[in-house]
């Protein structure tokens, strides 16, 4: 009955061709995501028991978070120093670093907290590009319609047509920062199509777009008067009498202190949760990606939306083992690569959206037309020999970063494909947010992958790049504007008791503590340089 | 997951003996011997420059200059992760380089130190992604700051090299700065300055459908 075959075997019956036979799709989009997207796994996800979402299904690692006990509690603040800015920033990737360009030089005071160094971020790792309608047969009205479209209708489409008609300033204002876009021989910025759209729109910087755009931004901020501090993650929100956010409570890795920052606004841009490696799904995220601005948020009060829709990008790598869960761009698809089952067959239009390409590779491995490695690894091919056949050079010239992981792999891809599987790549949902970023929580602004709404139930190439600069801006902006106020009279974690007792009232264990900080295997919690910020059977161990 | 059975091979790293199967990575080699690793930790594919390490292979003298997460174990391997460096000295505004005339003398303003490269090749010596780093401060220093820039397509900015040079010249903020000198005062798109134009108009405003 199965058609599964071993790798070894595999790679030894196929044949490089130019052209194959396009697939034959039996299942609709919607039947073929109902059957095999991982969002529809059975035991996916559970309904929320406490907070602002109260009673709405969210995905159960992720719950679980949402729904942990806090790290600190008010004698950890004892003592602790205090920091006075106009506005936080959390979090130091693209959304973060624009937000705080933006909001420095409209005058405001600005702190920037990172868990890492500046620029560690999914941002850094973007390949594809950053969609703009600047083609002349191309809109933003179309740029809008392929949104919503490809997020299933359940994007919100305020947020949608601001997003889309910022784009060509995003463009421009990334390009004054002094980051570069491949041009043609005339200087106009070339295009590559996204997969589920209609016209060619996404601009792009080889395949370093991401990296392009942080060290530009990353330099941009160093060499501004925001201060940034750096392995320092949030750990709680602080809320002023009225239940405003007035700043964060920071854990210091270095000299393992906690320490107040007073801000007359906070902007959360913490990123994703790849690394909570949903349904055990390798994932293409950063080390840093956990989730943590979800969880402050939460806490505070903010509300949510689909936290039950995640992205699995169709194109990890599948071997070798130690670079699981790597990206490949969809870039390369969009150049026209096919994906092939272990009979040498395509199965899914190639250009698809992400969410039907990964349910369609999903459900070849399933019916046992997947390639195995071993036990515990599966995939399909990505048949770079044929595009190399197509379009010979193209891959050399256009995918450097591809290349490097082709050598890693000790695979050349010009004569043989590379093994695929679909990785946890991206947050669809995230913290509600007007077309300034501001969350259901006064003071408290929300962007990039941390919030939701914009993407719907799935997300199309270029627009996460194009979301967190264009929402970074408007935050950023908004927060200058409305942060000249008088300082807060008191400031506290209060909020922490309604969510202790509601946690007891609900019988919801209290083992599990938030926000995660790290994934689990950097070990975060059993490092003794971090002792100083951990409690040991409730006893606090104090080092130095 | 379970990995297929591996020939183990013993490395030190940061003084600790382990023994890891050689498809690890430095980084991965830590966790999986139990040690945590938080910091020098990023995105695990080689372009956020992070995992500096210093590493000396087996029956060599030789130390080189590394990132730990691309860097895969082998029999008797010496490794060190070094901290990351105290941001360069060096700062300029983009906005207040008057005109794209003076962008030479604003560049030997901030880079004084440039011209003094005693090309010791410390810099591509230590670079992780074989850039051609001494002949891109070169070139920046004679005012060719786009070939300069194109020098440094890969740079993941370690400062690896701004480790290694004795001038502290900083040549990898001489490539950036290169590199978006080009970007800001000639990148003029006309696709995307068309377009621009066309929406300052009050065109191509988009209708919200509404159910």
């Amino acid at each position: 009955m199965s058609n599964a075959i071993s790798y070894d075997e595999a790679l030894k019956n196929y044949q490089p061709m130019a052209q194959r036979e396009p697939a034959v799709e039996e299942l609709s989009t919607e039947e073929l995501l109902k059957q095999y997207h991982p969002d529809h796994y059975d035991d996916a996800a559970v309904t929320l028991q406490v907070g602002p979402n109260r009673g709405d299904s969210c995905h159960k690692q992720l719950a679980d978070m949402l729904q942990a006990d806090a790290r600190i509690d008010e004698a950890d603040l004892a003592g602790a120093k205090t920091r006075k800015t106009d506005i936080l920033v959390i979090g130091g990737g693209g959304a973060g670093c624009a937000a705080a360009l933006v909001a420095a030089k409209a005058g405001a005071r600005v702190t920037l907290a990172t868990k890492l160094r500046l620029g560690d971020s999914n941002t850094v790792m973007a390949e594809g590009g950053i969609q703009a309608s600047i083609e002349k047969d191309d809109t933003p009205q179309v740029h809008y319609e392929d949104t919503i479209k490809a997020g299933h209708f359940q994007g919100n489409k305020n947020l949608v047509a601001n997003m889309v008609s910022d784009a060509p300033e995003v463009i421009r204002w990334l390009i004054q920062q002094g980051m570069q876009f491949d041009l043609d021989k005339f200087g106009d910025i070339m295009l590559r199509r996204a997969g589920g759209t209609s016209a060619d729109r996404v601009a792009y910087y080889r395949d370093y777009t991401g990296l392009e755009m942080m060290r530009v931004l990353r330099e941009s901020v160093m060499n501004s008067n925001i201060e940034v501090l750096d392995y320092s993650p949030a750990v709680e929100l602080l809320a002023n009498q009225s239940g405003r956010c007035a700043g964060a409570v920071i854990s210091n890795l270095k000299d393992c202190t906690y320490e107040l920052i007073r801000a007359n606004a906070v902007i959360i841009a913490t990123g994703g949760i790849g690394r909570m490696h949903l349904n055990d799904f390798p994932t293409s995220n950063h080390f840093g990606a956990t989730g943590d601005g979800l969880v402050l948020a939460y806490r505070l009060g903010a509300k949510m939306l689909d936290l039950d829709s995640f992205q699995y990008h169709p194109t990890g790598l599948a071997h070798p083992h130690h670079l699981a869960g790597s990206l490949i761009t969809e870039g390369i698809r969009s150049a026209g690569t096919y994906l092939l089952n272990s009979e040498g067959k395509r199965f899914v239009d190639e250009l698809q959206t992400r969410d039907h390409v990964s349910s369609a590779i999903l459900k070849e491995c399933a019916e046992g037309r997947g390639i195995h490695v071993g036990d515990d690894s599966v995939g399909v091919w990505l048949d770079t020999p044929g595009l190399e056949l197509r379009n010979p050079g193209l891959i050399e010239q256009r995918f450097p970063k591809l290349l490097q992981l082709g050598k890693k792999c000790n695979i050349n891809l010009a004569t043989t494909p590379l093994l695929i599987y679909p990785t946890l790549h991206y947050q669809n949902g995230g913290v509600q947010i007007d077309e300034n970023g501001q969350s259901t929580v006064r003071g408290l602004y929300c962007v990039g992958e941390v919030s939701g709404g914009i993407h719907g139930r799935n997300r199309i190439m270029g627009n996460a790049l194009l979301d967190i600069i264009c929402f970074g801006r408007r935050a950023g902006a908004h927060a200058a504007e409305n942060s000249r106020r008088p300082g807060h009279k008191k400031i506290s974690i209060e909020h922490l008791s309604s969510l202790r007792r509601n946690l007891t009232m609900s019988k919801m264990p209290m083992e599990q503590k938030g926000p995660m900080l790290f994934p689990e295997c950097a070990k975060f919690e059993n490092d003794s340089d971090y002792d100083g910020l951990r409690k040991h059977r409730g006893k606090k161990i104090h080092t130095t | 997951m379970e990995t297929q059975i591996e020939q183990l091979v013993t490395v030190t790293i940061n003084g600790k003996e382990i023994k890891a199967p050689p498809s690890l990575s430095t980084i991965q080699a830590l966790w999986y011997a139990g040690y945590p690793r938080v910091q020098s930790v990023g995105c695990l594919e080689g372009v956020c420059g992070s995992c500096r390490i210093m590493v000396r292979r087996a029956e060599s003298t030789e130390v080189t200059m590394a990132l730990g997460c691309q860097t895969l174990l082998e029999e008797g391997m010496e490794v060190n992760f070094l901290v990351f460096p105290t941001p360069t000295h060096h700062t300029y505004n983009l906005a207040e380089i008057p005109n794209s005339w003076e962008v030479q003398t604003e560049f030997h303003r901030v880079f004084p130190e440039a011209v003094n490269c005693r090309v010791c090749n410390g810099c591509n010596k230590s670079c992780p992604k074989e850039i051609q780093v001494k002949e891109g401060v070169a070139l920046a220093s004679k005012g060719r700051f786009q070939e300069a820039g194109e020098l440094f397509v890969e740079c993941v900015m370690c400062n690896f090299c701004m480790t290694a040079c004795p001038e502290y010249i900083a040549p990898n903020h001489v490539g950036l700065f290169s590199r978006r000198v080009t970007a800001y005062f000639h990148t003029r798109p006309s696709n995307l300055i068309n377009r621009l134009e066309v929406m300052r108009k009050g065109e191509l405003k988009v209708e919200i459908d509404q159910d």
